[in-house]
């Protein structure tokens, strides 16, 4: 396990290395560059520019540049807000979407697993229909929709929270972000579980223990959830790694300084240097939550062997 | 010397060979919320494809006297108009053309690339998984929307070029799901079985995991479609879908949510019809899951 | 020249005395209004501003943090007018020279007094080119060789700005420039805090290391969240400055910005999204407000394309489109029809028009399908219109294409494209129609008349009137203002004659406002507001 565990960690650096260059070259391919503004620039002015970003050298020498500096930490300046360096950005926007990401992925496990469970033991029944009609919301209609539904709901019609803006600790203002995204993961969760738990009941191990005379509490929590978890393993993954760094929609909605906004934004500018930086802090997250997810197979299968 | 058990008993002991799909269509039918779906959602694509044809008005017929009035009878505006006189069934319809052939042709381009990729790095194992995992985190941390520009600005605008870009973007959850679910039949008692007795590989994916994986490739699938109309909304908002005066339900939604305080039949046609269609291809995803799962008897 | 000074001094000495007469612009709260006890004032800004360096401001958002946190020898107050700021008092000495005397006591947030020097310094530092200042070019062409110093071929120190004494500035133009003071409001002429440069360098502008000389000082900067600044009490009018805090949030979508002001998050919408207005107007009457702003929405077209190099087809291009129904029906929030390259309320020139802006459309559209038909161009043929992604420029770019198609027969290929895109393909000339706006930099017609001139870095339509030009030179260097108006509004209607490009519609700014805030004015035409002119009433 360890031994697999340090070999994923190593094969990280060639992986991102290989993103970092694809991504670097696809921006500098990309028309348009973060200088490029309504307002032609003066001559002398960008020359001055392009050589505080050293873009006046060729791609090559830059991208040598940028490895350099990333080895000694510096994720380089920002070329659109000028004023910050691209690792005030990333480290003032990480927490943010860690914070909203991190607890709706937590509260939509907790209930979409317990949703799918309950709809599986009632398969094909009303209840089901209906738990399934409930869950599916998320998935059935847009999050540019249900965000402002939500908000004229919970914010202006029944003035209870806030209809938008951040704080670090007052957490009403956290609520409608997490619901919405909660909302959306939900439903993948639920159906995937409801989905893999239908699939594990009619097999021949959960066959023994019924026949044994388990209480099918004990059937359902002991035996057949840790096999049935698997699939909706697989889908945290990339459910977590979207609802941290491409939570978009609902960053713009609620106006969240979070990560999903700045990649957006950084793409949109050119910004060269916050594009790379997120992209570097989207692969890392990637890969570690990946890891987790592969670690988590090997724990709920025990044939799964690396 | 008389036989002592009638011929006609022991032939109508044994019952007919059924195969295993009409099985599955007999199961998917007795799930009532499944048929129904289905029902609707041809239903809708009758509508998308032959309504356009019926109505009088065209898409993009602007009429600056009737803009933004809600759905009434008179001149025929069953869903209203939009800001610009266009009326709103017209475009509903031709909108539901787009998202759904871009739904249908996305998904099946995302599922075919993330089953294969899937299951052959799920099966295979070591540093072949390894190697095709490790490129689908890296093309999974590239942000979507440089893909997205670079895409259209070199390659040209294309319908086709739209679909491409939206598969793109879809494929790996598939592949990654796949994997892992291929991870755990590879150690089942059958797959072990047939290894010892000689079946070649590929034989085996395509006749043990494959099957085995239908269930999970199916959930997975009616969970992509509505992310893939949903994508072509957002790429079409950014400039790189579909272009006016041509529309899809995504974009209609967008620009009905703009308006939902004043105008909220803008949102609610298009709104619906999505919802409805995605709604559908839920339970219908659930029902063939249900018909198709191997151990249902 | 001696012979025309005298009527020169004594303007300016009215002027003086004008200015010293004058109450500085104060927060003006009317008799018998009471104020909530609470003075904080919570405004959505639009887009997080790229920095808080005066020098590097280009956005409008950053612009209005910085008239906040820093002040020039003259500010503008709540209706647009121009008013004194750190100067007292000025003179015009001669048509291209002035002295500014700066008021005594003013001081720095952090108690430094405030020398002619750090203005000499403010300047030199936003002309250089070492620090690369992307608006550097805007406003150079106004102070002695400041072109040349922007563009690297002179040397800062030779920018006309001199100080006199510790508290008399001079300034130098390379030609006589009547609207001088109005340009020196801009934060970009600010004093700057010389020794906070030199010892935070490119950190100057966090909170805790900003030293300015405005009304407020920055408290705190939330990235992409609010900007919040606080009142400075070395303020040299702060006794006037009934705000005790502001806070500029950054909110993108301008549909999450008008549920924040339905929620009472914010007491301040930046501008509606397009469409609400009409239904805004009924739901909040009090609240509502709309005025014409110094901006104007065209079209470029490129004069070097093939089918685009004919006059004729560019007049009836420009012929069909109905700005009436434009303004009133399609983007209805009170947009007022522009038929010329100068829009209304700004100063140095007069609005110009076209004779068949009078037609019926009947007759306008036979007279253009007459010139398409001289040009060679038949009903059928493909155009191609570029524009960049968004809900109002989208619902315009319809409406075009649709009177094109059903008056003239023309199909238009509508290219929807990312916004630097978009830049590019215009600078570069890749387009045949393509949407473009333009917002006054300073109140002077000359900031509109750059679009259509030769070789202006403006102008992407590459169009070229001579002579238009000739005239333009020659009101610069007028010192009458009356004859100056005459020969730039006769350059305006020169060049438009030419169709270079078709204007549109002249912006006004519809927003929100709760009622308890006061001092807003809705006729301030570049929407240049400072914090200190405002106050919460009691509610």
């Amino acid at each position: 396990m360890w031994k697999y565990t340090l070999r994923r960690v190593l094969a990280t650096v060639p992986a991102l290395l290989a993103v970092i260059t694809i991504c670097y070259l696809m921006l500098h391919a990309t028309p348009g560059g973060p200088f490029d503004t309504e307002r032609k620039v003066s001559a002398a002015v960008l020359a001055n520019l392009q050589a505080k970003y050293h873009l006046e050298l060729p791609l090559w020498q830059q991208y040598l540049y940028y490895l350099n500096s990333l080895l000694h930490g510096d994720l380089g300046a920002s070329f659109r807000y000028a004023d910050w360096s691209v690792n005030d950005l990333v480290a003032k926007a990480l927490p943010v979407s860690l914070t909203i990401g991190g607890l709706s992925m937590l509260i939509a496990v907790a209930l979409g697993v317990s949703l799918g469970i309950w709809a599986a033991l009632r398969q094909n029944s009303a209840a089901d229909y209906l738990l399934m009609l409930l869950g599916s919301v998320g998935s059935a209609v847009p999050s540019f929709v249900l965000g402002p539904v939500l908000v004229m709901v919970f914010a202006i019609w029944l003035p209870w929270l806030p209809s938008g803006g951040w704080s670090d600790h007052e957490v009403r203002f956290w609520v409608l972000p997490i619901a919405l995204l909660t909302l959306i993961n939900l439903s993948t969760v639920g159906r995937v579980m409801r989905g893999s738990l239908i699939e594990v009941m009619s097999s021949n191990f959960i066959r023994t223990a019924r026949a044994k005379g388990l209480p099918m509490r004990i059937v359902v929590l002991r035996h057949a959830i840790r096999p049935a978890l698997l699939p909706v393993v697989s889908v945290l993954g990339p459910l977590a790694i979207s609802s941290i760094t491409s939570a978009v929609v609902t960053e713009t909605l609620f106006s969240i300084p979070g990560l999903g906004k700045l990649i957006v934004n950084g793409a949109s500018n050119r910004d060269y240097t916050l594009v790379l930086g997120l992209v570097i802090l989207v692969t890392l997250v990637a890969v570690l939550l990946n890891l987790l997810v592969d670690l988590a197979y090997a724990y709920l299968d025990p044939k799964i062997r690396y | 010397m008389p036989t002592l058990i009638p011929k006609s008993a022991t032939e109508s002991a044994e019952p007919a060979q059924r195969s295993p799909w009409l099985d599955a269509r007999i199961r998917f039918v007795r799930n009532r919320a499944a048929l129904a779906s289905l029902l609707i959602l041809v239903c809708i694509v009758f509508a998308c494809v032959l309504g356009p044809l019926l109505l009088p008005y065209s898409y993009e017929d602007t009429d600056w006297n009737q803009m933004g009035i809600a759905p009434t009878l008179t001149g025929w505006h069953l869903f209203g108009t939009d800001e610009l006189g266009r009326d709103l069934l017209v475009r509903t319809l031709v909108g539901g053309r787009i998202s759904l052939t871009v739904g249908l042709l996305a998904t099946l381009v995302s599922v075919s690339l993330g089953v294969a990729w899937g299951a052959v790095a799920g099966f295979v194992g070591g540093r072949v998984d390894a190697l095709m995992m490790r490129i689908v985190d890296i093309l999974y941390a590239i942000p979507y929307l440089l893909i997205a520009i670079m895409m259209v600005t070199i390659l040209g605008r294309d319908f086709y070029l739209v679909v491409l870009t939206i598969s793109a973007f879809s494929w790996m959850d598939m592949a990654r799901v796949v994997r892992g679910q291929t991870l755990s039949i590879r150690s089942k008692e059958y797959v072990e079985a047939a290894r010892a007795i000689g079946v070649p590989t590929w034989r085996i994916i395509f006749s043990h995991v494959v099957p085995n994986l239908l269930g999970i490739v199916v959930i997975y699938t009616s969970i992509t479609v509505p992310g893939v109309i949903l994508t072509e909304s957002v790429l079409s908002f950014l400039g790189l879908g579909v272009q006016e005066p041509m529309t899809s339900w995504g974009v209609l939604i967008h620009d009905g949510a703009n308006v939902m305080a004043s105008s909220p039949w803008m949102i609610w046609f298009p709104g619906a019809a999505l919802t409805i269609t995605l709604y559908c291809a839920n339970f219908i995803g659930d029902g063939m899951r249900d018909a198709l799962d191997p151990k249902e008897r | 020249m001696q012979k025309s000074l005298p009527s020169l001094s004594l303007l300016s000495l009215l002027l003086t005395l004008a200015c010293a007469a004058q109450s500085a612009g104060a927060a003006s709260v009317p008799a018998g209004v009471a104020l909530a006890a609470k003075q904080e004032w919570v405004r959505s800004n639009g887009a997080e501003p790229e920095t808080l360096d005066p020098a590097l401001a280009e956005s409008v958002g950053a612009n209005q943090i910085t008239r906040d946190l820093f002040e020039g020898l003259t500010a503008t107050d709540t209706s647009g007018k121009t008013v004194p700021g750190v100067a007292e008092s000025w003179k015009q000495v001669n048509p291209t020279t002035w002295v500014f005397t700066l008021r005594k006591g003013a001081q720095f947030s952090n108690g430094d007094p405030i020398s002619a020097e750090d203005f000499v310094y403010g300047w030199r530092r936003y002309l250089d080119p070492k620090t690369a200042s992307q608006y550097a070019t805007t406003l150079a062409p106004f102070i002695l060789n400041g072109m040349d110093v922007a563009e690297g071929k002179k040397p800062v120190t030779e920018l006309g700005v001199k100080a006199l004494t510790k508290d008399q500035l001079e300034v130098k133009t390379p030609f006589p420039v009547a609207f001088l003071l109005d340009l020196l409001a801009n934060t970009q002429f600010a004093p700057i805090h010389k020794a906070t440069i030199d010892k935070f360098g490119k950190d100057w502008t966090k909170p805790g290391n900003m030293v300015g000389n405005g009304a407020f000082m920055l408290k705190e900067w939330r990235v992409n969240s609010a900007v919040v600044l606080e009142k400075n009490s070395r303020y040299w009018d702060a006794k006037s400055v009934v705000l005790t805090k502001v806070s500029f949030l950054a909110i993108e979508d301008s549909n999450a910005d008008v549920k924040m002001f339905q929620s009472g998050e914010t007491d301040m919408v930046y501008v509606l999204p397009p469409g609400a207005y009409e239904q805004l107007k009924k739901s909040y009457p009090a609240e509502i407000k709309n005025g014409p702003m110094l901006g104007l929405r065209f079209y470029a077209l490129n004069n070097k394309d093939p089918m685009m190099k004919d006059l004729r087809v560019r007049k009836a291009l420009s012929m069909v489109i109905d700005r009436d129904v434009l303004a009133s029906k399609v983007t209805a929030d009170g947009q007022i029809p522009a038929y010329g390259v100068v829009i209304k309320g700004i100063a140095g020139a007069d609005v110009t028009s076209y004779d068949w802006a009078k037609w019926p459309m009947d007759k306008r559209v036979a007279e253009a399908k007459k010139l398409l038909a001289e040009a060679g161009v038949r009903p059928g043929t493909k155009i191609s219109f570029t524009y960049n992604t968004d809900q109002y420029h989208k619902k315009m770019a319809i409406f075009a294409a649709s009177e094109w198609k059903t008056k003239l027969g023309l199909e238009t290929e509508m290219d929807n494209l990312e916004f630097k895109v978009l830049i590019k393909k215009r600078h570069d000339g890749e387009f045949q129609i393509a949407r473009h706006g333009w917002i006054a930099d300073y109140n002077d017609a000359t900031t509109f008349l750059t679009l259509v001139q030769c070789d202006s870095d403006a102008n992407d339509n590459k169009n070229c009137n001579r002579k238009a030009e000739e005239l333009i030179n020659q009101g610069n260097q007028t010192l009458d203002p009356v004859k100056r108006k005459a020969l730039l509004t006769e350059a305006a209607r020169l060049v438009m004659e030419d169709y270079p490009m078709i204007p549109l519609l002249q912006y006004t700014l519809p927003r929100l406002l709760k009622s308890y805030v006061g001092g807003y004015f809705e006729s301030n035409p570049m929407d240049h507001f400072r914090s200190k002119d405002f106050y919460i009433i009691k509610h």
